[in-house]
């Protein structure tokens, strides 16, 4: 046992004293993760189609209208593909079950919450003010004038709750909520410029009321004219109104947590490939030949320099992990992340010896394994998130730890539970197996 | 009995159609130094290897103390030192951190492995460097520690494969000094060279390997006793065109036993080198040849080589 921890100690010493590497382990994936982070922040981008989108409108009032005609349009423009529905609970399961991207819920109150006037002037007036054209408005008497007037200057001091637009994502389609997102958005943006010009007219109206008592035109212009929203320059925060976007689990995607763990992944791989090829270069070098020839068993040389590279790993992808949580970053609940980097960090080694173990010298393993960890990185979300790969590319990236190791953290990182990834790692540890049954065999070679 | 006893070994590399190893025995008795000399290729690593335990052989045995080098692996490594051709030292550990290291691989207990490390640093003359990274040593400082590393847990036995390869002659006299001081205090040694001065300054006797086999084995003395009277004689030409006719003509001279030669050099064994000289300097003049240098040598290693082989030991 001794043997073997010093065997690992010494591995860890090797290559924390070797500046190139720790360049490549810690500051490389740290500086790609701010880099991404600061890029695409809480939010990303990408070529999308047909994003699947339930809509559930409990408002089926006149903004609401407008905002399902502007989803309706993206439907026509193919990027997004809309279900209204009505029930809520099950559409929230199908979210849940990743069947569709997100779910839209706009609620009951969110006309009147926007327009607080609108349902006054009715219930005191009888009047549907926002069905009203200009000349409409100017027929109204004098005394009608008025007390539209007060009753606007009333709903000004009220300041209604904002009503919440909430959009329900899945964590596996984290661009797709992203644009929906931006769609209402960019909605809300439209009604506010609009009320921003509303506000103005009324404004005006009190004030012509206050100084002179005579008979004033009020300009209530159409909500969605085009003119009326260039009027304002608010913008969709000073709304009554706002926009929250939660996964199932109750946390949102970002893209600083997402490359956080995506990148220090795919650096862990580079790392512990060339963990693994060092075996290679010991034997180039003839101090795996004294090692052999020194009374310790073959098998003792090998888990302590398989141990060293593990603890290695894990050393790195804990200082990644601290240094970006530091800036931001969310990877999950710390006891859980802690399983998952071990079982990653194991995997990933296994994966290296592998390689080193069928190769024939640390030339031809490190060419291997740098073309496997791109490779690997490249079909399991490391630079792109998974939910937005083909099907059949994100089931073959199974093979790689990189695509187990991507899909246990999102899941922790929008709120998942050891019990809700153990299936995941249950995977990742037979592909481990797998990894160091076909190693050993590679390993029969140099170790008999 | 014999400390080491190689009985009819034999080593065919996998895929190989000949014998690296090819049916040698020989002893080497407790607290000699024992060589094994012999040009590039001929099995004296592949021999090393074997009896070191890192490779089985295809035939044969070996014991070392009594221990079988196939049956009995952990206690031959517990006996032997092994000092490799090549450095086998980590550049990023310091060198004590190094002798720490392969210390604790030989399975020293702590105390005594710290104590023993001071020791060794204080034999190669590297204490002021002890902990300065090993890739900060010049090439004969990382030779004295490879060294160094071989002598931890004072080994019964230690095996120095070609130690002196590629390195300059102010550490390659070191190091023949350091195997005779080891040897003065009982530690048995097999040192393989393919210098002939080494394997003669150095050792109680010798093995001439060639080709996987073992072609004389004995005392210097016995060894040279092999090409009798006969004395070698050097002969380094101007150029070497004509060089073959010199030959033919040399050979033609009943005084002479054997000739060989290497760009321009011509090496003959010869009864006397006095009588037969100016005949062979006069048909160098017929030919046009001209004679750089001429160099008479005792009976030597070389020249058993020569004798042995037909080729000189550096061919």
């Amino acid at each position: 046992m001794r043997k073997l921890i010093v065997m690992a100690f010494k591995e860890i010493m090797v290559t924390f004293r070797d500046v190139g590497a720790l360049m490549s382990m810690i500051l490389s994936p740290l500086l790609l993760t701010l880099a991404i982070g600061a890029a695409f922040g809480n939010g990303g981008s990408a070529t999308l189609s047909d994003i699947p989108v339930l809509v559930l409108d409990r408002d089926q009032g006149r903004f609401s209208e407008e905002l399902r005609s502007v989803l309706d349009k993206q439907q026509e423009e193919e990027l997004l593909a809309i279900e209204y529905v009505s029930e809520e609970a099950a559409a929230r399961e199908r979210v849940e079950a990743d069947e569709v991207a997100a779910l839209i819920i706009i609620p009951q109150n969110m006309s009147d919450t926007i327009v607080p006037i609108a349902p006054l002037v009715e219930e005191q007036l009888g009047m549907d003010i926002l069905g009203m054209s200009q000349e409409d408005i100017a027929s109204l008497t004098t005394e009608e004038q008025i007390q539209l007037g007060r009753i606007s200057q009333q709903t000004l001091e009220e300041k209604p709750d904002p009503a919440v637009v909430e959009i329900f994502a899945s964590p596996d389609y984290q661009i797709s909520a992203s644009v929906i997102k931006g769609i209402v958005q960019s909605v809300l943006e439209r009604i506010n410029m609009t009320m921003a010009g509303m506000n103005i007219i009324i404004e005006d109206l009190i004030q012509q009321q206050t100084d002179s008592g005579s008979d004033v035109s009020i300009d209530l212009v159409n909500p969605f004219s085009a003119e009326s929203g260039e009027q304002g320059n608010n913008t969709v925060e000073d709304l009554p109104i706002s926009i929250q976007v939660i996964s199932p689990s109750g946390r949102s995607f970002s893209w600083l947590d997402y490359s956080a763990a995506s990148m220090a992944i795919l650096f862990l791989m580079f790392g512990v490939t060339s963990g693994g090829r060092t075996l290679l270069a010991e034997k180039r070098l003839g101090t795996l030949p004294r090692l052999l020839v020194s009374p310790t068993k073959s098998l003792v040389i090998l888990i302590g320099k398989m141990a060293g590279i593990v603890l290695t790993g894990i050393l790195q992808v804990g200082i990644l992990w601290g240094a970006t949580s530091l800036i931001g970053a969310y990877w999950g609940p710390a006891g859980v992340v802690v399983v998952a980097i071990v079982a990653l960090v194991i995997a990933a080694t296994g994966i290296g010896a592998l390689i080193s173990a069928w190769s024939k010298s640390p030339g031809q393993a490190g060419a291997i394994g740098a073309a496997f960890t791109l490779i690997g990185a490249a079909a399991s979300g490391s630079f792109l998130p998974r939910g937005n790969l083909p099907q059949w590319l994100q089931t073959i990236s199974f093979i790689t730890p990189n695509a187990w190791g991507i899909e246990i953290f999102a899941r922790l990182q929008s709120g998942g539970t050891l019990q809700e990834i153990w299936p995941l790692l249950a995977g990742l540890g037979i592909l481990t197996l797998v990894y160091y049954l076909i190693a050993a065999f590679g390993f029969r070679r140099d170790f008999q | 009995m014999p400390f080491v006893e190689v009985r009819n070994l034999v080593q065919r590399y996998h895929g190989s159609d000949f014998n690296a190893v090819d049916d040698i025995s020989f002893d080497i008795r407790k607290g000699e130094v024992f060589s094994l000399l012999g040009p590039n290729g001929a099995g004296k690593t592949t021999t090393i290897s074997i009896l070191n335990t890192l490779l089985s052989p295809t035939g044969g045995s070996a014991t070392i103390d009594g221990f079988d080098v196939q049956k009995n692996q952990m206690e031959v490594r517990r006996t032997i030192g092994v000092v490799p051709q090549d450095l086998a030292l980590y550049e990023e550990l310091s060198g004590e951190e190094n002798l720490r290291f392969w210390g604790e691989m030989q399975g020293i207990p702590a105390g005594t492995l710290k104590k023993e490390i001071r020791e060794k640093l204080a034999l190669m003359e590297l204490e002021d460097r002890a902990r300065d990274r090993v890739k900060t040593y010049s090439g004969g400082m990382k030779r004295r520690l490879n060294l160094a590393v071989g002598l931890l847990g004072n080994p019964k036995l230690i095996l120095l494969d070609e130690p002196t390869v590629a390195i300059y002659p102010q550490s390659r006299r070191y190091i023949l000094d350091w195997v005779k001081k080891i040897n003065a205090r009982g530690t048995t040694i097999l040192y393989t060279t393919h210098y002939m001065e080494e394997a003669q300054e150095l050792s109680h006797r010798i093995g001439i390997m060639d080709h996987g086999k073992l072609i004389a084995i004995g005392t210097l003395e016995e060894l040279t006793q092999l090409v009798g009277e006969t004395e070698t004689v050097k002969l380094k030409l101007i150029q070497e065109l004509d060089r073959e006719n010199l030959i033919a003509r040399i050979r033609a001279f009943p005084e002479v036993s054997q000739v060989t030669a290497r760009q321009d050099e011509i090496i003959l064994n010869v009864g006397s080198a006095t009588e037969i000289l100016p005949a062979v300097l006069a048909s160098a003049s017929e030919l046009g040849i001209g004679i750089r240098t001429i160099d008479l040598q005792e009976p030597n290693l070389e020249a058993v080589f020569l004798q042995l082989t037909g080729r000189a030991l550096r061919d």
